[in-house]
């Protein structure tokens, strides 16, 4: 479940992301969305660590293979005999297995990149079309509720969940909407009413 | 304090409708333009149609000269496809702000003209319906394209370009189309829905984006270089007089981008007065384009320099020969050439005046790719007149069947663009506006500066 306030200008959503973690949400919960990209911080603060690239890396690896056999498996499987040249010929094969490399990571970048951002998404996300116009919206994202972790040096990040985890879902979703309309949202939206 | 890059105090509303505006309904010019260019690319279309139907004898190919304008289309082509993608991803790796209003007319070019430039070699093929044999898959033909030929590493590296290109387009515009799909409604907004994937614009998606871009820039350049140096291979490799070159690939990545430049500022000004973007694509962008586009000539010109005066000092006859029938039989070709690509540039480029002048960057760009056309035409053509053997030197003219191919091209080019500008945005509306979303006045001193946060 996901709450999300929508904020005229970047100094009220700075302030209702504030009051929100005094209030005992945690800033995994919280995110913006925005239609320009703002520097970590200004807003939320996110991981940035990313693992995407692992896999442009496994996806070159794989098509430096691709490359090799296309050029020289085949080559070998096919031979084309033309006088004092090499059946696998080191300069080609180089310079397929260079361009499969690079296709190949070049893809995997693009899959990569959406693998790790969650997308396409087939369940219907709360979102409101104000963001495109320059509003912020600032999304919390409930817990399904239960014993509280506090966040501290020997809990691990995914482990820390906040003292208002334990609240009811619902009685969370009240809490960071007022707090996020007391902090100046032009309006709220939850989601089980979209 | 610096030249501003964008308008002062507009919403980002504002700043939506401006930069969106090229997606309005279309007006009765515009669906005039797309009948004219239709017209002229089904002229193409009849002409290639002649040529399938007759053979190739209603060409100007003969032997000895078997490349024509056909291959001065694809290396000229392909070669400007190189700088629309290798200029953005250079400026996104460097972070240089300016970048932002020109990136997505330069990465729409390099797709168009790269998927242009491909079709030649194809139209090249005499016979065109069996273009499948150079496909490599397992087949009762019991036929293996030979990898080592020079025009398969053509194709794999073409082929690896347009898909890089294109993904590379698709990765800039992700954000944008999303601000697209939230201002539409009907069949745009279900394109947009599409495309965008279900982007939100959450601060991880964010994170994530910005790192693939610069990952995907950083991709893309090597493989920018290595098209054209293939290409260049496709000359030098051989051991015909004139193309057997050591400096050719870096002199053919170099007029690449010279072209590709030059073409970017074309298209620039194009899209600048078509669709009113006056006060996104300032002087100031043609200014550094400008600079750009001088040290590029500077470079284009040394090779050019180099590359002759190689074979002129070492008189070696058969290169010597090549050059010597080009000087005469296309001299004006040739001057014209070194006027358009290296003269005009170098002196006009110098004034920072001239680069201010939307009319001289126009003149000095359409020119540059007049000439590196020609460029292109005297590499081909005296080189085949005048290989080895004397007793089968020869000359070239095209016929109407191949400049209607050729004008055919430049129209569907153009027809591609038009309809892109049309249905996609053309400025990097994200872009823009986080360079205005990060903006923030502060008090030096006695003065108020403007400063910017910038990203990582």
């Amino acid at each position: 479940m996901e709450v999300l306030g929508i904020f005229s200008d970047k100094e009220s959503a700075g302030i209702a992301v504030e009051h929100l973690i005094k209030e005992g949400f945690v800033e995994r919960q919280i995110t913006s969305l925005t239609s320009v990209a703002y520097p970590d911080g200004v807003l939320v603060r996110t991981e940035q660590r990313t693992w995407f690239r692992w896999f442009t890396l496994a996806c070159g690896i794989a098509g430096a293979g691709a490359g090799f056999l296309l050029a020289a498996g085949t080559a070998w499987l096919y031979p084309v005999k033309t006088g004092d040249k090499p059946i696998i010929a080191f300069y080609p094969t180089g310079i397929v297995t260079y361009e499969l490399t690079m296709l190949f990571a070049l893809v995997g970048t693009i899959i990569g990149m959406f693998l790790e951002m969650g997308l396409p998404t087939l369940r219907k996300r709360v979102y409101d079309p104000l963001i495109a116009e320059g509003y912020i919206g600032i999304s919390v994202s409930i817990h399904s509720g239960g014993e509280a972790v506090a966040c501290g040096a020997d809990v691990l990040p995914r482990e820390c969940i906040g003292a208002v985890a334990a609240l009811p879902p619902d009685e969370q979703a009240s809490r960071a909407e007022e707090i996020m309309k007391a902090a100046g949202a032009v309006r709220t939206i939850a989601e089980d009413r979209i | 304090m610096s030249e501003p890059i964008l308008p002062a105090a507009k919403s980002s509303s504002q700043l939506n409708d401006e930069m969106l505006s090229s997606l309005r309904t279309p007006t009765w010019s515009w669906y005039a333009l797309a009948l004219f260019l239709g017209a002229v690319v089904a002229w193409g279309l009849y002409a290639f149609g002649y040529m399938l139907t007759t053979d190739m004898s209603c060409t100007g190919l003969n032997r000895p000269v078997m490349w024509g304008v056909y291959i001065v289309n694809f290396v000229f082509w392909i070669g400007l496809s190189h700088s629309g993608t290798m200029v953005s991803a250079i400026l996104r790796l460097s972070r240089a702000n300016w970048r932002r209003p020109i990136l997505r007319a330069a990465e729409a070019m390099t797709v168009f003209t790269v998927a242009v430039g491909g079709l030649f070699p194809l139209i090249h093929l005499g016979r065109n319906w069996v273009f499948f044999y150079l496909i490599p898959y397992p087949n009762q033909r019991g036929l293996w394209p030979n990898f080592r030929s020079a025009l398969l590493w053509d194709a794999t590296a073409i082929f690896t370009y347009i898909i890089g290109s294109s993904l590379f387009l698709y990765l800039g515009m992700l954000p944008d189309l999303a601000v697209a799909r939230d201002r539409s409604s009907g069949w745009r907004f279900k394109l947009y829905s599409v495309l965008a994937m279900g982007w939100r614009g959450a601060a991880r998606e964010w994170a994530i984006f910005h790192q693939a871009s610069t990952l995907m820039a950083a991709l893309i350049i090597p493989v920018a270089v290595s098209v054209h140096s293939i290409v260049a291979w496709d000359f030098a490799v051989t051991v015909i007089p004139g193309w057997h070159s050591t400096i050719f690939p870096p002199y053919f990545v170099i007029g690449a981008i010279h072209s590709g430049v030059a073409a970017v500022i074309t298209l620039m000004i194009i899209i600048r007065r078509v669709f009113h973007l006056e006060d996104y694509l300032t002087p100031l962008h043609f200014d550094n384009m400008g600079k750009l586009l001088l040290v590029i000539a500077l470079l284009w010109s040394y090779a050019y320099f180099v590359e002759v005066q190689t074979t002129w000092y070492a008189h070696e006859p058969i290169e010597w020969e090549v050059f010597s029938f080009m000087a005469d039989k296309y001299a004006f070709l040739l001057l014209f050439m070194i006027f358009a690509n290296s003269v005009l540039p170098i002196v006009a480029l110098c004034f920072k005046r001239l680069r201010r002048s939307i009319a001289v960057m126009l003149v000095v760009s359409v020119l540059i790719n007049v000439g590196m056309f020609i460029e292109r035409f005297l590499i081909i053509v005296p080189s085949l007149s005048h290989k080895n053997m004397p007793f089968v030197w020869g000359t070239y003219r095209p016929t109407w069947v191949e400049l209607s191919v050729t004008a055919g091209a430049f129209a569907g080019f153009a027809l591609m663009y038009t309809l892109f500008a049309k249905c996609f945005p053309m400025v990097a509306v994200t872009d823009v506006r986080e360079l205005e979303a990060q903006k923030s006045v502060v008090r030096l001193s006695r003065t108020r500066l403007q400063s910017s946060a910038e990203k990582e």
